[in-house]
């Protein structure tokens, strides 16, 4: 029990009410009839320990409570966004007024105390609505930090700022259990290692987003985080990783295949834009396969998306200018219906080899 | 992953927070340690408040610009062309000094266009020599001085020609200008020593050695290409406006307002340049009526 995350407490909660709803129906339909003692004996551990999670975790109980629960989530994280914001302006609204010494107090103070808040709160709130609303903040507050003693101190721009930041967006995330500072790390993550593989070839790191190749060995590093790290209490942070060494994989790839001046390739553009556009194809149809394969839906989502961006990229350019309006969105339209049948006879034939593992 | 117990991270966000802070601020603090590597007094020219300074509510702090040249050609002087901070392509920044700069000027044999092959060069960061008031900025004055009098001569020969008469107001203009209001702080050597560039430019109240970024380009004179360098920027061209010096630029502001031209009322801070490059205002005082 202690052992327990909160996510697993949830999806537990979840199977309890699935299992009452379909133990239910078969009973109505004459399938299956527990004895009195038999119910009130499953019905009465399910109770326990669905009273016993509401009490740690504050989980969902119902349809009606994870409503609210979305709604909750929704509204905390829309608020943290703006208690952010708040944040810098505030700063910037009175910081000049102030001679260094004092800013700099200011600035690390608030990051210390959101930071010590953030701590705190998380031992007292058990939705976790409150602790990912002041991680937020305590984020906020460290950007802010970092970003202002540089502008104060006239500091001269750094690549070594971002690893600072991913560092504590991780913290946060790890121990708030919060995907969107987990995100926030990953960001700052790519950003570091790109600019790091910028600089190798001698450019000012700040302009590693000019050669998206620099973006390749940041994308390999966090696809693979998964497979080296476990991540079984952390319920989605896995599927983040990969979506967004994804991510970091096929958005250099779309603007190289539209883009090739921006290659490190000394190729003529064309070359290297067609080298792109093959390697996206291959690449997402890729992704689609080892997500059917492994299981992981964001993977082979994320596949599909990209195999149609790049398969509706080359339309665009073979076809917008020659073909008349309504072909050409037939076309797309058509391309859209036979990639159902593929992605449906692909799912057939998943699940065929799904039950032939079967031990 | 295992979790650790709120204790533990909050020693380790606590922890990483004070030392991220530890290392920039003794980072400021060696840049300010000791005598600073050059001193410069620049005035309004070359320091420029934002525009809109006052109107803006929502960020209360002041960064002067710093605003810099890169000496041109005299062929480009003579058509009245006159860079600024953005940027320029200064005489001096030639295929040779981009080779010591750690530019690639030779094209390997597989990259059959050459144009392609140094436009996939991008900046790198380098040591900048800005010099303050110095030659470049003389030439330059005189330059300007020496067109204005050619176009004014040439107005008198060709009196009612409206053209003419145009480029003479504007040439005297940009001579008024560049004894008045342009900055005298120009870039006029680059290099990745900063000793060997102190070695050269002793001057520690005339040339400060800051960092910036160059990049290669190729230009065309005469039909014919030309690889040359373009300095695209300082890495620090913003410099914080302590609250104790606020006031004395706040002031020549209003003066401003009330001014007959759109540069403020003279004010001159004294710029100090650490061991790391770095920039920071010492003093501010008014020249009221110095100008």
């Amino acid at each position: 029990m202690t052992t327990l995350s909160r996510t697993e407490a949830q999806q537990r909660a979840d199977e309890i009410r699935v299992f009452r709803r379909e133990l239910d129906r078969l009973e109505r339909e004459h399938i299956l009839a527990l004895t009195e003692e038999q119910r009130r004996a499953v019905a009465g551990h399910h109770d326990g320990l669905l009273a016993r999670y509401t009490q740690a975790f504050d989980i969902d109980r119902d349809v009606q409570a994870r409503q609210l629960s979305l709604g909750m989530r929704i509204a905390s994280f829309l608020g943290a966004l703006a208690l952010a914001a708040s944040v810098f302006f505030l700063f910037y609204q009175f910081w000049g007024l102030f001679a260094a010494t004092t800013q700099v107090a200011v600035l690390l103070s608030a990051s210390l105390g959101v930071f010590a808040a953030t701590v705190w709160i998380q031992g007292k709130d058990a939705s976790g609505y409150f602790t990912k609303l002041a991680a937020m903040v305590a984020f906020a507050c460290f950007v802010l930090n970092i970003a202002m003693l540089g502008q104060i101190f006239n500091i001269t721009p750094s690549d070594n700022a971002l690893i600072a930041w991913a560092a504590l967006a991780l913290l946060l995330a790890y121990n708030c259990d919060l995907r969107l500072l987990l995100a926030a790390g990953i960001l700052c993550i790519i950003a570091f290692v790109s600019a790091r593989t910028g600089t190798w070839s001698g450019m000012y790191w700040l302009y590693f987003g000019e050669r998206p190749e620099n973006f390749f060995p940041a994308a390999a590093a966090l696809f693979l985080v998964p497979q080296f790290i476990r991540h079984d209490r952390y319920a989605g942070f896995a599927a983040v990783y990969r979506v967004f060494g994804l991510l970091a994989l096929f958005l250099p790839m779309l603007v190289l295949a539209n883009w090739g001046q921006a290659s490190y390739l000394y190729l003529d553009p064309k070359v290297i834009q067609g080298f792109y556009q093959i390697l996206g194809f291959a690449g997402s149809a890729g992704a689609i396969w080892l997500g059917a394969r492994r299981n992981w839906p964001e993977v082979l989502n994320t596949g599909v998306t990209f195999f149609v961006v790049f398969l509706y990229t080359k339309f665009f350019d073979w076809w917008w200018e020659i073909m008349p309006k309504y072909l050409f969105f037939l076309v797309l339209g058509l391309t859209a219906v036979l990639l159902l049948f593929v992605l449906r006879r692909m799912r057939t034939v998943a699940v065929k080899l799904f039950k032939g593992n079967k031990p | 992953m295992i979790a650790w117990s709120r204790r533990r991270t909050l020693v380790a966000g606590i922890g990483l927070i004070l030392a991220v802070n530890a290392v920039a601020l003794a980072g400021v603090a060696y840049n300010r340690s000791g005598d600073p590597d050059s001193v410069l007094r620049l005035t309004q020219r070359e320091l420029r408040p934002p525009y809109g300074w006052r109107s803006s509510a929502e960020n209360s702090g002041v960064a002067l610009t710093l605003h810099w040249r890169a000496p041109v050609e005299e062929s480009a002087d003579s058509r009245g062309w006159v860079s600024f901070g953005g940027g320029g392509s200064p005489a001096w920044l030639d295929k040779a000094k981009l080779a010591s700069l750690g530019f690639e000027t030779s094209p390997p044999k597989a990259a059959a266009d050459g144009g392609r092959y140094y436009e996939k060069q991008l900046a790198r960061e380098v040591l900048l020599v800005l010099e303050l008031d110095g030659p470049a900025y003389r030439q330059s004055l005189e330059r300007a001085r020496q067109n204005a009098a050619r176009a004014e001569a040439s107005q008198a020969a060709n009196a009612g020609n409206k053209d003419i008469e145009r480029q003479a107001k504007l040439a005297k203009e940009r001579a008024t200008s560049e004894e008045r209001e342009y900055t005298r702080l120009f870039a006029v050597d680059a290099g990745l020593d900063i000793g060997a560039l102190r070695a050269r430019y002793p001057d520690r109240a005339r040339y400060a050695i800051v960092r910036g970024l160059v990049r290669p380009q190729l230009t065309s004179h005469d039909k014919e290409q030309r690889l040359s360098g373009y300095v695209s920027g300082l890495s620090v061209d913003q410099i914080n406006l302590p609250v104790a010096f606020r006031q004395v630029v706040g002031y020549a502001l209003q003066d401003n307002r009330a001014g007959r031209n759109n540069m403020p009322a003279p004010y001159e801070a004294e710029v100090a340049f650490g061991k790391r490059l770095e920039p920071w205002i010492t003093a501010v005082s008014g020249k009221a009526g110095s100008q």
